[in-house]
């Protein structure tokens, strides 16, 4: 991770590659639970192409499944989705996004996405893109394979797949972690997020809980320290 | 029609999430750049632990694999290479001796 050259779209895209092992099956067996649900082939894809955020998708699924309220299902997306905002926030400080560049990364964001160009030391717009339609293709194919394959597929938590994505989050968190107040920030984050997730149900609200929460505890801890020093990238974003 | 009602929704919370943040151009006060340098820590964090006991009652079996994780990745600094890692070490934990 993280040599100068490795900016490209390619790159991006291949940056994810190790977390298509997670993304295919659960891929894969949202689209059976979607269509267990009642939805068709279409609305299964359509929920995959037009939202593209795996917890939401596989939530809606479960309260359509239930009868639930168009309005009960918008909130809980936007309950899941909202950690988007911090993920904007962090990003967009750090890549320039002229034009149509802004809502085209928008629309692609995803966990993985921003954990791997956020792991990166100087990312670029192509590097993001790349990362994004990487992950949009693999969840688009794995969907449509679900939902034509039918209930003929073995569990991916049974298998322990669903083990891939904590420990790609540790391996992208690790190397960010270089000071005290870092480690600090870290071990109180994760402390903090299994304790909200064992009184909360939903997947969205520890991670915006903690990312809101840890990130104060990490500004305040470093109270009186210059800000991180400009980085290259920066000074170019600067000059042109 | 309650489908493609509740995919518009969808589409707009979801979207508006994803655009608020990278929409807001402003350069924060110095806190506030703290606080921005914090956030991928901290959501990264959350992001590990509430997945480490797993539904299945193999707690332990997650958090070692976890460790090899760890380890790795501190050493090899590869996203792949972790990954490999961390699920041979916990496959072949739960295989039952």
């Amino acid at each position: 991770m993280g040599a100068p050259r490795r900016t490209g779209f390619w790159s991006g895209f291949l940056a994810i590659a190790p977390l298509w092992l997670g993304v295919v099956p659960f891929g894969i067996v949202y689209a059976v639970i979607a269509r267990d649900a009642g939805l068709s082939p279409v609305e299964t894809q359509a929920l995959s192409l037009f939202v593209f955020a795996g917890s939401a998708q596989f939530s809606a699924a479960g309260l359509f499944a239930t009868g639930a309220s168009a309005v009960g299902i918008v909130l809980t997306t936007f309950l899941l989705n909202v950690r988007h905002v911090l993920y904007g926030l962090s990003l967009g400080r750090r890549i320039p996004l002229p034009g149509w560049r802004r809502p085209a990364a928008a629309y692609f964001l995803t966990d993985e996405v921003f954990g791997v160009v956020a792991a990166q030391p100087s990312p670029t717009f192509p590097f993001l893109l790349g990362a994004e339609l990487s992950l949009f293709l693999v969840w688009n194919v794995a969907t449509l394979g679900g939902a034509l394959l039918g209930a003929a597929i073995p569990d991916p938590t049974e298998l322990g797949l669903d083990f891939v994505f904590p420990i790609a989050f540790l391996a992208l968190l690790v190397p960010l972690v270089r000071t005290r107040v870092e480690l600090a920030v870290a071990v109180a984050s994760g402390t903090l997020a299994y304790a909200v997730a064992q009184l909360t149900a939903s997947g969205g609200v520890p991670i915006v809980v903690t990312g809101v929460v840890g990130s104060l505890v990490g500004a305040w801890l470093t109270r009186g320290q210059a800000v991180e020093k400009p980085r290259l990238e920066d000074a170019i974003r600067e000059v042109a | 029609m309650t489908f493609w009602l509740a995919l518009a929704g969808m589409v707009g919370v979801t979207f508006g999430s994803r655009y608020a943040g990278l929409a807001l151009r402003t350069e924060p006060p110095a806190f506030w750049v703290r606080f921005l340098h914090f956030v991928p820590i901290a959501v990264f964090a959350a992001l590990v632990t509430p997945s480490l006991g797993g539904d299945l009652g193999e707690g332990e079996i997650r958090v070692v694999g976890a460790i090899v994780t760890c380890v790795v990745a501190w050493r090899t600094r590869s996203l792949g290479i972790s990954i490999a890692a961390g699920m041979l070490a916990f496959w072949l934990l739960r295989i039952p001796f």
